[in-house]
């Protein structure tokens, strides 16, 4: 499932990932668990957390990551 | 600061050694290159602070080294004009690589760590912000990371200067014997983040704690409930402190001073030595040389510019920048903009110098040419807000307030045109929420000691320069006669007094200059209003001037100074012959 689709709060991993240089560099990449915090309205980025840091992620990014939820 | 670097020589000076502090944006290189070295540096706490490097020399037991303060960067590869200078200097090479690892996000920060280690440079790594770090619970055995890295580790916390001495002393003796140093196996992205991952556990223990209540707040403010509520707060507050805290400064402090006791002394001084004439009303006249020298840059700007960059830099230093540029992305990418560059928005609303140059940081260059251009059409800076609440304050908050709206509105409208119309893509946003700080006393002091120096030269002289202009151009009459020639456009089509064309003229100086000759002048609500927006939507000072050449060349400077002019008088005549339509029909 697309980042942008997942519901606030819920744990995930990363599936796939754009290759994309700052993504890799914040440390987005395949197999790293993610929480959605918070989707910004009016077409805003999704702010997710990354191990111990947080992330403003575009709509368009969040679109082309997708994630598989963790139970 | 921004607007100033300090460059000194960085070619290699006979035995010192050459330094360089390199890492990831936003772990602390800044601060800790002002506290080896004493040199003035802008820090924040946000990515990208550094768009431009600055070198000093550092003094440590009788040795010396030169420092430089290197652009913060993500990867080895650059994506914005400020990494590519760190590339370009990395290239070049130096005696020891002082490599800044920030605690709380350690394991990011090892893979860039991991990536100079390839390269086989000489390096020394300081573990920074641990204080930030034992706070989250986070736990780092510095002496298994030095024995994974292979190069010395010390634990610093920047700001309140610990751990630098000993990171100086190992930086010396890294440059002291090369050759310890050499090329590693370079990894695939994956095995590095492999050995990233093998690295983290070893050395990394992770206690979880219940979040602080600045965690909780920093979380909460970019929610958009409460956020948009804390915004609004902050923004109020800020407003509160400038124009309210100025007007308090200049009533109670600066005007007494300057019109009880500095102007009687000096108009006395002066007119027991010279007989009345032109020459003493070049001095203490109208636009008195000696009076207005003194009385408008000190008793009327000084105390907004003052208050500005206290608020300025405090929302810095806390993180709370980046925040609302989170909030604020989604109405920012219609305007071909992203929530990440709302930092040199803001930063614009104190002075464009270091608003233009802060755009290295943007990964593309529209987003960096449409930023300067609204920067320079329609936010005032800090200077020009204390000329406008000097103007209209007392009379009028209401057009004070109009003048502020009808920026936003044009900043929105033209964004929106810009989007459509300047080529290329923009990169839609990517931005690290840095942790929520409670600002250093002593880097804020100094932070406010950098921007006021700055101010006092930047605008000290060029203002004498327009208040000399103004007086020589009143009292000789060639302002009757540019006025004359001006008379369709500043008393037809705007409407204001003819004598109003000497904003024009001191305009092209300094943004505020456009207001102060209005001050001097009795004029209706209505030429109030026009006045504000001639002189908001004017053309950049001359320094600006000079750095859109700079930065983006003759040509687009040239573009954007041309089309603001004419958009000022067109707009604002515009704005002019509607209220005399609807008046003549009420």
């Amino acid at each position: 499932m697309s980042l942008y689709k997942i519901k606030k709060a819920t744990n995930c991993i990363i599936e796939s990932v754009p290759a994309h240089k700052i993504l890799e560099a914040l440390g987005i990449r395949k197999g790293v668990n993610v929480r959605v915090l918070i989707r910004q309205p009016f077409g805003g980025p999704v702010v997710i957390r990354v191990g111990q840091r947080d992330i403003a992620v575009s709509h368009e990014y969040a679109k082309q990551i997708t994630v598989k939820e963790v139970v | 600061m921004h607007c100033r670097d300090n460059r000194e020589e960085i070619h290699r000076t006979g035995e010192i050694p050459r330094i360089l502090l390199i890492g990831n944006p936003n772990v602390g290189k800044s601060v800790i290159f002002s506290k080896l070295t004493g040199h003035e540096v802008m820090a924040s706490n946000y990515a990208g602070t550094t768009v431009s490097y600055s070198s000093g020399k550092a003094k440590l037991y009788g040795k010396q080294a030169v420092i430089t303060d290197v652009p913060g960067m993500y990867s080895l590869e650059a994506t914005s004009s400020a990494e590519e200078v760190a590339l370009n200097l990395l290239n070049a090479g130096a005696d020891t690589v002082i490599c800044v690892l920030d605690a709380t996000n350690l394991e990011r920060n090892l893979n860039f760590a991991l990536q100079l280690k390839e390269r086989g440079l000489p390096l020394v790594f300081a573990l920074n912000l641990v204080d930030v770090a034992e706070q989250k619970g986070i736990y780092i055995d510095v002496l298994a990371l030095q024995k994974e890295l292979g190069f010395p580790v010390i634990p610093t916390v920047a700001v309140r200067n610990i751990g630098l001495a000993e990171l100086m002393s190992k930086a010396f003796a890294a440059a002291a014997q090369p050759g310890n140093a050499r090329k590693n196996h370079v990894l695939s992205s994956e095995e590095r983040w492999k050995e990233v991952g093998r690295i983290i556990g070893i050395v990394q223990k992770v206690e979880h704690r219940h979040p602080t209540f600045w965690e909780r707040l920093g979380d909460s403010m970019i929610m958009p409930f409460p956020g948009l509520l804390i915004a609004a707060l902050v923004l109020a507050a800020s407003l509160g402190v400038v124009v309210g805290g100025g007007k308090g400064l200049r009533a109670g402090l600066l005007l007494p001073l300057v019109n009880d006791f500095y102007v009687p002394f000096v108009s006395n001084l002066v007119s027991s030595f010279i007989p009345e004439g032109m020459i003493r009303n070049i001095l203490i006249g109208d636009y008195g040389i000696l009076i207005k020298s003194i009385e408008w840059p000190f008793a009327l700007i000084l105390p907004y510019v003052f208050l500005f960059y206290i608020v300025l830099s405090f929302l810095e230093d806390t993180g709370y920048l980046p925040r609302l540029g989170v909030l604020a992305d989604g109405i920012m990418r219609r305007l071909g903009i992203q929530g990440g560059d709302l930092i040199p928005m803001m930063i614009g609303y104190g002075c464009a110098v270091p608003a233009i140059l802060g755009t290295r940081a943007a990964t593309t260059f529209k987003q960096r040419l449409i930023v300067s251009a609204l920067v320079v059409l329609a936010v005032p800076c800090a200077s020009q807000t204390g000329a406008f609440v000097a103007l209209l304050g007392d009379q009028s908050v209401l057009v004070l307030l109009l003048v502020y709206f009808i920026s936003l509105c044009v900043i929105f409208l033209s964004g929106m045109l810009l989007k459509r119309i300047v080529p290329g893509q923009s990169d839609t946003i990517l931005i690290e929420v840095p942790n929520l700080l409670i600002p250093n006393t002593h880097a804020l002091f100094k932070k406010m000691w950098i921007r006021i120096k700055h101010f006092m030269i930047e605008a000290g002289i060029p203002m004498l320069f327009g208040v000399a202009i103004a007086a020589l151009v009143a009292e000789t009459g060639v302002l009757v006669n540019f006025s004359k020639l001006m008379e369709p456009i500043v008393v037809n089509w705007l409407g204001l007094p003819g004598e109003a064309s000497l904003s024009l003229i001191l305009g092209v100086l300094r943004r505020e200059l456009a207001v102060m000759p209005l001050l001097e002048m009795e004029l209706s609500t209505v030429q109030l209003l026009i006045g504000s927006l001639v002189a908001l939507f004017y053309m950049p000072c001359l320094t600006v001037l000079g750095v859109l050449i700079k930065e983006f060349g003759v040509r687009v400077a040239a573009a954007i100074s041309v089309s603001t002019i004419i958009f000022a008088l067109f707009f604002a005549g515009l704005i002019n012959q509607a209220i005399n339509l609807i008046l003549s029909i009420v």
